[in-house]
């Protein structure tokens, strides 16, 4: 009997020890885990719109060169010169979610280019999907009627190519990306129309 | 102190221990998962390396500095959180400081907990040890971990991709072996390192044998 409230005892503490451990190092680094998860995402947002920036000056060039229109629950950013248009999507891929930035033309419909910023896919299969060399190949496909992610090799204007070796992460990405696109596609229509 | 009394020290018999005697990896067969996952490129087994070394010393220290007060009963429940919290302090501090290196490392760091040399580490050593030793031998398991995963991304990363540290290092026509870059790559070089090294060593099981 005591050395099961001695057992009891030793774990409330433990508990409590390791939790205020975490609870504090969570408040000394959660500024900062923004921060930068905020400077990744505008940095993204200006590698694609191919404005430069240092890295000491991401949030000044950003505020200066980009606009961010809200409707609804969607955030868009707009690039001041071209009227090209950016959002964040996410989805289910095959092991875990896939967050990334698509940017879009003025016509809101020819990709301009995609950026992966999180992802859990195979590493060396699946995890190619966050590779700049294959993300590449979809600039200029047009997101209208629907994104094809194909394995017979790309030719039409919607079409892209699937990764080798990962039929589930290049269905799960293909499914993605058309269903974030219809979601803020209504969004996007409605300022256009509205404003 | 000269070479002849340092073989008798306790610290270099631990060290020896950790890095070739009892090598985690290739004399335990332990943290497998994580050998076979991250060593298609150099620089991953160098990151994973470090954080696991950093792991095992710190939930080592830990353990050992509250060892009189563990209950045996829950002493696997007690290395668990004791090693979870300090994974969790590893993730939370290079999201804030190296955000790079977390974005490369992705879902590794977490996996450090289910990592078998931090724990086997823990009940084998740091419960019955003071803790001076403790940090030495979490060091010295942790590098024997560290060169072999480095040993076996050097094979992987030139065959799969032509580069080493991604400084390209085979001709431009090499043409990449994509099994490499995956799991049967790491079972084929991780099996023929351990092969070659057990066969040098006649580190054989005896029990087998009979």
């Amino acid at each position: 009997m005591r050395s099961n409230i001695r057992i009891f005892i030793f774990i409330i503490i433990l508990g409590l020890v390791t939790s205020a451990l975490l609870i504090g190092a969570d408040a000394l680094t959660l500024d900062r885990i923004e921060a930068n998860r905020q400077a990744e995402l505008q940095s993204t947002i200006l590698d694609a719109y191919g404005i430069d920036y240092t890295f000491g000056n991401i949030s000044t060039v950003f505020i200066e060169r980009v606009d961010v229109v809200t409707v609804d629950d969607y955030t868009f950013y707009v690039n001041q010169d071209t009227s090209a248009v950016s959002f964040v999507f996410e989805g289910s891929g095959l092991w875990g979610p896939i967050i990334g930035i698509i940017s879009l033309e003025a016509d809101f419909e020819t990709i301009l280019s995609i950026t992966i910023l999180q992802q859990q896919e195979t590493p060396g299969l699946g995890g190619r999907v966050a590779e700049r060399r294959y993300l590449d190949t979809f600039a200029g496909v047009k997101m209208v009627p629907v994104i094809v992610i194909t394995r017979a090799g790309a030719d039409g204007p919607n079409e892209a190519d699937a990764i080798t070796g990962a039929t589930g992460t290049s269905t799960a990405f293909e499914t993605i990306l058309n269903d974030s696109y219809d979601a803020h596609r209504s969004a996007w229509l409605s300022v256009q129309n509205g404003g | 102190m000269n070479w002849i009394r340092m073989k008798y020290t306790r610290w270099f018999n631990i060290s020896k221990d950790g890095l070739v005697k009892n090598n985690p990896v290739i004399i335990a067969v332990l943290g497998i998962c994580s050998a076979l996952a991250v060593t298609n490129k150099v620089e991953n087994a160098i990151a994973m390396g470090i954080g696991v070394t950093f792991v095992i010393m710190a939930s080592s220290m830990t353990v050992s500095l509250i060892r009189n007060f563990i209950p045996g009963k829950v002493r696997m429940v007690t290395y668990m959180v004791i090693i979870s919290t300090f994974v969790i302090l590893v993730q939370m501090f290079l999201e804030g400081f190296f955000p790079n290196i977390a974005k490369a490392l992705g879902a590794y760091v977490g996996l450090i907990i289910t990592n078998c040399i931090v724990m086997g580490r823990a009940e084998a050593f740091a419960v019955k040890n003071p803790v001076r030793y403790t940090v030495i031998d979490g060091f010295a398991s942790g590098m024997g971990y560290t060169y072999v995963l480095v040993l076996i991304a050097l094979v992987r990363e030139v065959l799969a991709f032509g580069t080493i540290l991604n400084v390209q290092v085979m001709p431009d026509t090499w043409p990449g072996w994509v099994v490499m870059a995956m799991a049967p790559g790491g079972f084929f070089v991780l099996g023929i390192l351990i092969w070659i090294i057990r066969e040098l060593s006649n580190n054989y099981d005896v029990a087998a044998q009979a």
